[in-house]
């Protein structure tokens, strides 16, 4: 993705127009008299940070407005998506340019949202809508070791982990439940899940570390015998 | 249809895709050897030793030239050909080791979908994953794969469908393929007539492989329809992406070995053989591949069976020392029995590789291999009055350019 889905309001939107839409909406809602802070770490078992990992955070007890919809971008580079991973709210739409050189194909089966965008290079498609809460998985029908992920949420607060493994927000206070998720994890879904209360003016911080090793990132050529149908 | 309409076919789609498909992919290998043997003269070129190179053969060789292109028809159609060139003369200089056709409909419901038609390799080698059935490990193949690559070719169709397990959270696929074939009715015939050998030389569709048959003295062409009998294949897998992946098939070409063709009186060899296999990869840059191969080919001139059982199977592990460097180790053991009064035929053997590919960019690859080959075979004690075990060496040292498209 060529935009940040690290902020704690979610993806920057990819035009300027957007981005100031963004942030309207999140002044408006998210920082009320009384806001806190709140910043999570996501570690691998070895204390490496886990990066692209996505966050969601629910409010308990209360009902917080829907996000405002993005628009993002998933680029297909070296015969892989990129990133891995996406997360962005209800209703939002994604653009998936090919920076390759080679042609692809995107499909999608899974119920939150199923469709093609039969074979391409450079940017033919206009972008795709994305108005059901779940995780959508992308393939490659040209490319079949070629996996991606679109996790559409309604969490008011959501985001991705950067380089160190962290993400922070800034929301009002109150109990949340928050979610961390990375789609090669080896804990069961919905990832791992913590409740957790955020009093007004504090910085509440949250450390959450995976049991396992990720999954290896499935890589053109590890699986010749398949490749070659 | 005639082997020679066949090849006219197949000759006649590859200049159809030259010529008319302007979204192919296509690639031109050069493959140049530096050869150092102390072997006798190879199986291959009528003699006794299981390797591809013997001591008159050491200094500059071709390896392999290779010509392949590869190009989508439509959205979910895609027509494969592989040409190549070995240095050596058969039929015709350059041959077709794979034409094929594949139709790819889209995945819809987990349930993926493939299916090919033309002339291609069975999915049971889990060392070739390089482009052109290349190993991106050594030069020389396994014993078990090198077989393959000299007389075992589908010609006719293939279905594979894949569940999608990962396309639905769960980390593994599972996959289920089979094939049913023609034309491939003399395979086995090179196990009895020289046994196994370790080599990267792949018999192109229709042509025939460089070992003499028996005493007629003729090459073995293992492409054939002598009954008129289809064979088939079937085999599942499962594959944990990027990590494990486990195969088995069960292979039998259902050929009448009482039946010899009318006009050459060459029999058809009723070869039948199930095959396992394992790759394991670390995700550190560790690889473990194994593979075992146990069936038999058999004869039954005038009703008179000759059989002869056969195993092959080797274990090879892989380090991807930096970005750009691999060393690997292989150690392969294969026998062929022989259930005839005169024992023709038998072998047993076993042999180590060890390589080291240096991948210099997008065009270059140098490879250095060192194959040692032990082997006590029939033919070398009955025919050269040298009982007991046989050991060659064989040093190569392979330098590789590669220029064309992307591949697909």
């Amino acid at each position: 993705m060529r935009l940040s889905a690290r902020s704690s309001h979610g993806p920057l939107a990819a035009s300027p127009a957007a981005i100031a839409a963004a942030l309207f909406c999140v002044l408006l809602r998210v920082v009320p008299a009384g806001a806190a802070s709140l910043v999570i770490t996501a570690q691998l078992p070895d204390g490496r940070p886990l990066a692209d990992a996505v966050v969601t955070v629910q409010p308990i007890g209360k009902k917080l407005p829907p996000p405002a919809p993005v628009h993002a971008v998933m680029d297909q580079m070296n015969r892989m998506f990129a990133p891995e991973v996406i997360v962005i709210p209800v209703g939002s739409t994604v653009a998936f340019p090919n920076s390759d050189s080679v042609s692809h194909q995107i499909y999608s089966f899974s119920p939150a949202k199923r469709f093609q965008l039969p074979l391409y290079r450079g940017k033919p498609y206009p972008p795709v809508l994305f108005d059901r809460a779940g995780v959508i998985i992308l393939g490659c029908n040209i490319h079949d070791w070629m996996i991606g992920y679109v996790d559409v949420t309604d969490a008011p607060f959501y985001g991705t982990t950067n380089a160190q493994g962290t993400w922070s927000a800034e929301l009002p206070a109150g109990r949340y439940e928050i979610t961390v998720w990375h789609p090669r994890m080896r804990e069961p879904n919905p990832g791992l899940v913590r409740d957790l209360s955020v009093d007004a003016t504090d910085r509440a911080t949250l450390t959450l570390e995976l049991t396992k090793p990720l999954r290896p990132a499935p890589m053109e050529g590890q699986s010749p015998s398949s490749d070659s149908y | 249809m005639r082997p020679n309409t066949l090849r006219l076919a197949l000759a006649a789609s590859a200049l159809l895709a030259a010529t008319a498909v302007r979204a192919a992919n296509w690639e031109l290998d050069l493959d140049l050897r530096a050869v150092a043997s102390d072997a006798d003269t190879s199986v291959l070129d009528g003699g006794y030793s299981p390797m591809r190179f013997s001591e008159r053969q050491s200094g500059l060789q071709l390896g392999r030239l290779r010509l392949a292109l590869d190009t989508p028809l439509g959205e979910v159609w895609r027509l494969h050909l592989d040409a190549s060139a070995w240095g050596n003369v058969y039929r015709s200089p350059i041959g077709l080791t794979e034409a094929y056709l594949q139709f790819r409909p889209y995945p819809r419901d987990r349930l993926r979908v493939r299916m090919r038609a033309g002339a291609f390799y069975a999915p049971i080698s889990l060392e070739n994953g390089a482009p052109g059935w290349g190993s991106p490990y050594t030069i020389s193949f396994s014993a078990l794969n090198s077989w393959l690559a000299e007389e075992l070719r589908t010609v006719g169709v293939e279905t594979k469908v894949d569940w999608l397990g990962t396309r639905t959270g769960l980390p593994f696929d599972v996959g289920a393929v089979a094939g049913v074939y023609g034309w491939n009715e003399v395979a086995g015939a090179a196990l009895a007539n020289g046994g196994f050998i370790l080599d990267d030389r792949q018999t192109a569709v229709f042509d025939r492989t460089g070992k003499l048959e028996g005493p007629t003295g003729a090459h073995i062409e293992p492409f054939r329809e002598i009954d008129g009998r289809a064979g088939y294949y079937a085999g599942m897998d499962l594959n944990f992406p990027g990590r494990l992946l486990i195969t088995a098939l069960r292979y039998d070409n259902l050929a009448d070995p009482s039946t010899p063709d009318t006009v050459s009186h060459v029999f058809a060899w009723r070869t039948a053989f199930n095959s396992a296999g394992a790759r394991w990869e670390s995700g550190a840059g560790w690889t473990v591949i194994a593979q075992w191969l146990a069936g038999r080919t058999e004869i039954a001139p005038g009703g008179h069976a000759l059989e002869w059982p056969f195993n092959a199977r080797y274990a090879l592990l892989s380090k991807r020392i930096t970005r750009r460097q691999t060393l690997s180790v292989r150690y392969d053991r294969f026998e062929v029995d022989s259930r005839n009064a005169e024992a023709d035929g038998e072998q047993r053997g076993h042999a180590w590789t060890a390589a080291y590919v240096f991948d210099a960019g997008r065009r270059w690859t140098v490879t250095v291999e060192w194959l040692r080959v032990t082997s006590n075979s029939y033919s070398w004690s009955e025919e050269l009055n040298r009982p007991g075990p046989v050991t060659d060496n064989q040093a190569q040292l392979s330098i590789r350019y590669a220029l064309g498209s992307a591949t697909y």
